[in-house]
């Protein structure tokens, strides 16, 4: 009896490691295929130029010391400062419309009781899924009769196309967990409706408040093809745009600057999203990431 | 007392403004609570339902619109041509192309991603260490945008200096450079497909297994236990709580992911532009080269309005999941 009884946490742990080994072994090829691109990417990117082309060594390292040259590249041949600049301000700028906008709605469909409050609901955040392939014709239309074709300020006034719809959506799933004592107790306290909606509902709404600009930049620097039909001036150009189409000259691809310049916006992108993809996913489906 | 005559439902509007007695009578319409409340309500609303209008909803009316008429870039006023645009699309070769490409590409990746995501899926639901940072890995494809991960693909599929030729052929899988046995990706009809479909399900299935384990740990367990001690069998627990629990999710996720497939332009257009020799045009590619490259707004419109029937189940779809849902 005592030798079972001091060897069962032995099996035990025995068995955990087992099933640990059985389930990283079975990640691993789904590991590589998810992150070995990017890492090629970055190794790329601080490869100097005759390092890139050769076939005889393992491509996977370095084999004349890593360089910065890409980026310095980036920054004083091209207008990649530029296009830093575009894609921040065109954030900032569809952040704040999509505020503006989705906060007030998300309130009101959440919490007044309107009629058709639901269905108007669906109706926002339906137009989420009428994709741009469909819209940028009429919408280049629209951009130059606006007098801002080939400005990065027609992006400004199409991305809340995508982000307002899914920011109201959102929001009102946010403000329906805010408990309505608080807000009448804002009332009788004196404030008006439209006061205990800034005084008391938005400070604490801010989880959802912040989760609204962060989607409003990471989904504004997933387009592509809004930016490929409105703006053609370099100066103009978004980062994705202008990495994909100004770093080619004819057949010839800097490869090591094109990594560099798509690694340092996609990477930050990408660790932000990441951080708020529950919230993402969450958002559309309605169902929580345990 | 007449907030608590007006049912179960709560809003401070509606139970602060109490009216008392004969006062109630005496305020003219406009004034009293309910119409006080939906003004402030819809006023509210109206900045983001006037931009959502103007901008989605007009312009999908204009393109039918455009669609219908001889608009291009060079001619400001336009002709109204019936449906010449949408039949002249039908009778070329390359539009079929297109429509045969759209289709295989989305149903294709779809099977694809998922049965990759599912796989995921079930690996990721299990309690291990490490679990966090293994699931903030593998969502990178997902994360990180599309137009810039493709770069990424495009110097990977280099005709000359591929990495991915470069390791199949350390093990021997595929001949030297320079030889028939040497796959060019983007070079060769049936590689190309292939090589931009696989790009699609590298974006997607991380997203697939992410929707799909959401749906896995929203049923608790507690409903599975009672359900046990309730005496229910396996299907049946499957079929009346899994299954209903579950399914809403997926058609979500699966509605996005094919709208997203459908109408993405950028891994075909910055991979092969539709080439080589059409192999990899599909309906969005067509759509720009011919109404922003080729100037023919009309017929661009028409060739993207064709994605609307495609897009329609997947919305349908969703729109029914989400009436259904509870809040």
């Amino acid at each position: 009896m005592a030798v079972v009884a001091q060897r069962a946490p032995w099996s035990r742990r025995a068995k955990e490691i087992r099933r640990h080994t059985l389930i990283y072994v079975g990640l691993t090829p789904y590991l590589v295929i998810a992150v070995f691109p990017i890492l090629w990417m970055l190794i790329t990117a601080l490869k100097q130029e005759p390092d890139l082309y050769r076939m005889d060594v393992v491509p996977f390292w370095f084999h004349l010391p890593p360089t910065l040259k890409n980026f310095e590249f980036l920054f004083q041949r091209t207008f990649y400062g530029d296009w830093l600049v575009n894609t921040l301000s065109i954030s900032l700028f569809v952040s704040a419309i999509t505020l503006l906008t989705a906060v007030p709605a998300g309130y009101a469909l959440a919490r007044l009781r309107l009629p058709f409050a639901e269905n108007l609901g669906i109706a926002i955040f339906m137009t989420y899924l009428v994709p741009s392939i469909i819209l940028f014709i009429p919408l280049s239309r629209v951009v130059s009769e606006l007098g801002l074709q080939d400005t990065w300020w027609s992006l400004v006034v199409v991305y809340p196309t995508f982000t307002i719809p899914f920011c109201t959506w959102l929001l009102m799933g946010f403000f329906k967990t805010v408990p309505f004592e608080i807000e009448e107790a804002a009332m009788i306290d004196g404030c008006g409706q439209f006061g205990a909606l800034l005084r008391v509902v938005l400070p604490v709404s801010w989880p959802g408040v912040i989760t609204s600009v962060i989607f409003s930049f990471t989904l504004s620097m997933q387009d592509f093809l809004y930016s490929l039909a409105f703006v053609s001036i370099s100066e103009q150009k978004p980062v994705p745009l202008g990495v994909a189409t100004e770093l080619i000259r004819g057949d010839v691809y800097f490869w090591g600057s094109l990594m560099a310049g798509a690694l340092l916006v996609g990477v930050p992108v990408a660790i932000v999203y990441n951080l708020f993809l529950d919230k993402f996913i969450t958002g559309i489906t309605g169902a929580v990431i345990k | 007392m007449g907030h608590l005559a007006s049912g179960g439902g709560r809003s401070p509007g509606a139970s602060l403004s109490v009216p008392v007695g004969g006062r109630a009578k005496a305020l003219p319409w406009w004034r009293t609570p309910s119409v006080r409340r939906y003004l402030f309500g819809y006023t509210l609303l109206a900045p983001a339902v006037l931009y959502v209008g103007v901008l989605v909803g007009a312009p999908f009316l204009f393109s039918l619109y455009l669609a219908l008429s001889d608009a291009s870039v060079g001619a400001p006023v336009a002709r109204f041509v019936g449906l010449e645009n949408f039949t002249s699309a039908l009778e070329t070769g390359v539009f079929w192309t297109a429509v045969r490409n759209t289709l295989v590409f989305t149903v294709g990746a779809a099977v694809m991603k998922g049965f990759l995501g599912t796989t995921l899926a079930f690996l990721l639901v299990q309690p291990f260490k490490g679990r966090r940072v293994v699931r903030g890995l593998v969502v990178i494809p997902f994360t990180i945008p599309i137009a810039i991960s493709v770069l990424g693909w495009k110097w990977m599929f280099d005709s000359q200096f591929s990495v991915l030729n470069w390791a199949l052929s350390g093990l021997g899988l595929i001949g030297e450079y320079g030889t028939p046995d040497w796959p060019v990706w983007l070079g060769q009809p049936m590689l190309a497909l292939a090589s931009v479909m696989f790009v699609n399900v590298w974006r997607s299935f991380p997203f697939s297994a992410i929707v799909l384990l959401a749906g896995m740990t929203s049923v608790s367990p507690e409903i599975i236990d009672a359900a046990k001690v309730d005496g229910a069998t396996f299907m049946q627990r499957f079929r009346k709580i899994i299954v209903p629990m579950i399914a809403p999710i997926l058609f979500v996720g699966a509605a996005f992911d094919t709208v997203f497939t459908l109408s993405d332009l950028s891994i075909v257009y910055l991979l092969t532009n539709g080439g080589p020799d059409g192999a990899t045009e599909i309906l969005p590619t067509l759509a720009y080269n011919t109404g922003i490259r080729g100037g023919a707004l009309g017929r661009g419109a028409a060739i993207s309005l064709f994605l609307f029937p495609l897009l329609l189940p997947a919305m349908v779809l969703l729109l029914r999941t989400l009436r259904r849902r509870q809040y």
